[in-house]
């Protein structure tokens, strides 16, 4: 049995929950193989952590995948288990961190949201040269771009970050499923058209 | 789900991606549902909604967002016991108001199937507490299944129709929110014929009526419906037991825990001892107990929350005379949600395993990280009313949100989108619990504290779930209280259901039977009710402040639509032609060389399209506003003291205008 293991997190209205459901709809096809992954919205509202998973579980057998000892998976990932993590913001980049082992990639946006505690002038938003040397201290795997500001440039919208983000995930790491699923499922979705370019783009970053 | 409609046709041999809730609709579909209804909750929420959403394409179905869990549990056995298969859901809090009709259900059994789905909250992230409602079933005796995963989502719904029948209970169907919001792959059924749904009361007063001895005869004949059900359960298909190593050792779970034990062990690499996993945590069969006993010197039981399994299979230990050693809730926590994490823990300290270097390192590294983050809590949406109300009230009693001073006001916090007040940078509610807890307590507080007054918030739909008793209750004991009900005519915090007060639809079609929410409060005696826009700050405000002074039960609605349905109305009615541009556009924005940040906009409403910028010219901070996600409410436009924030009209000839007057463009 194999495992790939992929945690998004990000904030409310990013699309996080969007990003989970194109990956998991691209892996449906084959039969030896299960796809799983909750969800942790903090309230429906704006502004809150937002955390998704997604598992592909790859069986050698049928006998494999009919073993009650094998057959079982948690819907969470555990600590140091993601081989992925895609951050669309910053800070909550490190709130990732716990996913992470020395070979996972992690592609984070590093346009922040200041959140109310730092609004407040309680708290202070560290600085994004401290975000990449903690997470250098796990793994040497890390690529960070603006991606709204990306997103805004090509787009006129932010809408279409987190499937720029799908798209550099497909370009920096090896991902067991196709980009031609991918492509299909965003072919099929609202806004099809942006969505398809917008993984490109992500593909080429 | 990626093809919605084949959540309706999709038949045996399909596969799809679903949420739990998504499977757990289908079940029961697949086992020809007639009646679903809820009082929606998070994490229940879309159990109902995918079904009423889908009705139309679905033969016989009837859907209903109930005023509350009471009335809809007993929608569902009015249906029940018209011979309609009946599906009712609701969050863990909701049996709370619906445990009166639940525990009348043993006594008089069902007719048709009944199935209760209840979405379960542990660590609390969308609920005011982390209940556990199996516990329930201790006196309600509504046996209590636990799906592990959604393929077990779809099939446990779907059986526990045919159990319910068998023997004539209601059956919980238990999903924490892990499950309800998994997305996973589903293999469908085939969906009964549904042709022939049709209803059909038959007296049953045997069952039905509950009187003096009627009622003791069937509190004896619950109790002989259970002893059969444990029996069916020594060997029915959803308790399963793996038993292919040689250990001495066992462990029991079930629902979503099993999964994560199940990737507990495969993660650690141990596979030889001895697993139960419990279908059913409701009643637990003492033979199957025994059974799986043999051979075992200790048990451990893997659960989250207080230990049902564990108090349950202790006493049957005792019972049965098990000489060896139960333990359970020393290695697990009582409180929050139990994780994976928690179980490959707690399973590597009582088998004395080592954790996998990766999961300790990271463990640790999050440990030292986690302090020094600065906290992200949700607030809310850009544009919401709410927030105007929040910063009226406040205004209104004269605090500050960076103030660290003693409110000597009382602010009754209630439950809806409105609770995040109670979070920073309001602070404002001083007390929260369950629904209308906020207007009940608050006026016995006002009895007995005369030197504070009393506000209490509600929502619209909150209001209505059981709030007109408590208002009138109010009224004729003569309390002095300022009741502010948050109309924002949804139910916008589960997903935007309609309220009583809902006036047009999304697609904009004006609705029918719409609530005078003012009329309703003056019919209940209060003749101070006033209806106004929370948007317009300063007026709201000082109504507050006005009402305060007055004595007896007065009532502000503050009436504005969420905006996020007022945006997807607007959105819809820009497809379909209508032309919503034609009246002008207005842009808001912040001129540097006027703002003196004061923080009024920026920490006192605190809206997050405000945010703070840096200068490249001087390497400073400035406050902008994001054109990309202001709304245009206007809001910061009327507070801002130092008139630095501007408005910018332009019309469809693009005609710029400023404060109304034209703009002149300076090169
Ligand atoms: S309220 Fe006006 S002066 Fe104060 S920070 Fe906002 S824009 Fe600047
Ligand atoms: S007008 Fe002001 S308060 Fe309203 S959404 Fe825009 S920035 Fe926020």
């Amino acid at each position: 049995m194999k495992k790939f293991n992929i945690a998004i997190v990000g904030l409310g209205g990013q699309g996080i929950i969007t990003m989970g459901t194109v990956m998991k709809n691209a892996a449906l096809n084959s039969d030896l193989q299960d796809v799983s992954g909750s969800e942790r919205r903090g309230g429906a509202q704006r502004e809150g952590y937002v955390e998704t998973f997604v598992k592909y579980i790859f069986y050698e057998n049928i006998e494999e995948m009919n073993n009650p000892r094998k057959n079982m998976h948690s819907p969470m990932i555990e600590s140091g288990g993601a081989n992925a993590l895609i951050s669309l913001e910053p800070l909550e980049t490190l709130r990732g961190i716990k996913y992470l082992n020395k070979d996972s990639i992690v592609i984070f946006n590093k346009t922040p949201y200041i959140p109310i505690s730092v609004r407040m002038g309680k708290t202070k938003y560290p600085e994004i040269s401290f975000i990449v040397s903690e997470l250098q201290k796990v793994t040497k795997h890390i690529y960070y771009y603006d991606i709204d500001a990306i997103s805004l440039e090509k787009f006129n919208s932010l809408t279409q970050k987190n499937i720029i983000a799908l798209g550099i995930l497909f370009a920096k790491a090896e991902i067991p499923i196709s980009r031609t699923a991918v492509e299909s499922i965003l072919a099929q979705g609202k806004g099809a058209e942006n969505n398809l370019k917008a993984f490109e783009l992500g593909l080429n970053l | 789900m990626a093809k919605s409609n084949l959540f309706v046709n999709g038949s045996e041999g399909d596969k799809a991606i679903v949420l739990g809730n998504e499977a757990i609709a289908r079940g029961a579909l697949e086992a020809g549902i007639g009646y679903a209804s809820m009082y929606p909750g998070t994490p229940a929420s879309e159990i109902i909604a995918v079904l009423d959403k889908n009705k139309k394409y679905v033969e016989n179905l009837y859907t209903e967002f109930s005023l509350n869990e009471h009335i809809s549990l007993h929608g569902a056995i009015g249906a029940s016991w018209s011979g309609i298969r009946s599906l009712c859901a609701m969050k863990n809090v909701g049996l709370n108001v619906a445990s009166e009709p639940a525990q009348f259900l043993a006594y008089t059994g069902v007719k048709a199937g009944l199935v209760l789905a209840i979405g379960s909250d542990p660590g609390a992230p969308s609920s005011s507490n982390e209940q556990d409602d199996r516990w329930y079933s201790l006196h309600t005796y509504m046996p209590v299944m636990e799906p592990s995963n959604i393929q077990e989502a779809k099939d446990f719904t779907k059986d526990a129709f045919d159990v319910s029948e068998e023997f004539s209970f209601g059956i919980v169907l238990m999903a924490p929110s892990r499950l309800c919001h998994n997305a996973g792959a589903l293999l469908f059924g085939n969906i009964r014929d549904r042709s022939n749904i049709k209803g059909n009361f038959k007296k049953d007063p045997e069952n039905y009526l509950n009187l003096f001895s009627l009622a003791v005869k069937n509190h004896a004949k619950y109790l002989e419906r259970n002893e059969l059900l444990k029996k069916y359960l020594i060997e029915s298909k959803f308790n399963k037991t793996v038993n292919d190593g040689s250990s001495k050792i066992g462990f029991i779970s079930s629902g979503v825990i099993y999964a994560h034990l199940m990737e507990t062990f495969d993660i650690l690499g141990v596979y030889d001892h001895k697993i139960l996993k419990l279908g059913f945590s409701f009643p637990i069969s003492d033979e199957l107990i025994k059974r799986f006993f043999e051979g075992l010197e200790k048990v451990v039981i893997v659960e989250e929350a207080e230990g049902f399994l564990e108090f349950q299979i202790k006493k049957i230990a005792y019972e049965i005379g098990f000489k060896g050693n139960i333990y359970g809730k020393e290695f697990f926590s009582r409180t929050g949600e139990l994780t994976l994490d928690d179980v490959i823990s707690g399973v590597s300290k009582f088998l004395e395993k080592p954790l996998p270097a990766s999961f300790d390192f990271a463990v640790k590294k999050d440990r030292e990280l986690s302090d020094k983050l600065p906290q992200r809590s949700g607030t809310f949406c850009i544009g919401c009313p709410h927030r105007s109300t929040f910063y009226s009230i406040l205004k209104a009693v004269g605090f500050s949100n960076t103030e660290e001073k003693e409110r000597d006001v009382v602010i009754a916090g209630d439950i809806g989108c409105y609770t995040l007040g109670l979070l920073p940078p309001y602070n404002a509610m001083d007390f929260l619990t369950c629904m209308n807890a906020g207007l009940s307590i608050g006026q016995a507080i006002s009895n007995f504290d005369k030197s504070k007054k009393v506000i209490a918030l509600v929502g619209d739909s909150t209001f209505y779930h059981s709030g007109i008793p408590v208002l009138l209750n109010a009224v004729q004991n003569g309390a002095d209280i300022l009741y502010i009900i948050l109309d924002n005519s949804w139910t916008a915090m589960t997903g935007h259901q309609k309220t009583p007060t809902t006036q047009k639809d999304i697609d904009g079609k004006p609705l029918q039977n719409v609530l005078n929410l003012k009329d309703l409060i003056k019919s209940l005696g209060v003749s101070y009710v006033k209806s106004l826009d929370p948007n317009s700050v300063k007026r709201f405000s000082s109504q507050i402040k006005s009402a305060l002074k007055e004595p007896g039960v007065k009532v502000l609605i503050a009436k504005r639509e969420c905006i996020l349905q007022e945006i997807r109305r607007n959105k819809s009615l820009l497809k379909n032609g209508a032309n919503a541009a034609e009246t002008g556009e207005s842009l808001y924005e912040i001129q540097k060389s006027r703002c003196v940040k004061c923080n009024e906009c920026f920490v006192e409403l605190a809206c997050p399209a405000i945010i703070l910028k840096k200068d490249e010219d001087t390497g400073g901070d400035y406050y902008y506003i994001d054109p990309a996600s202001c709304v245009k409410c206007g809001v910061c436009y009327e507070i801002c003291p130092n008139s630095a924030i501007r408005k910018v009209e332009f019309d469809i000839k693009s005609e710029f205008k400023l404060d109304g007057k034209p703009l002149e463009i300076t090169v």
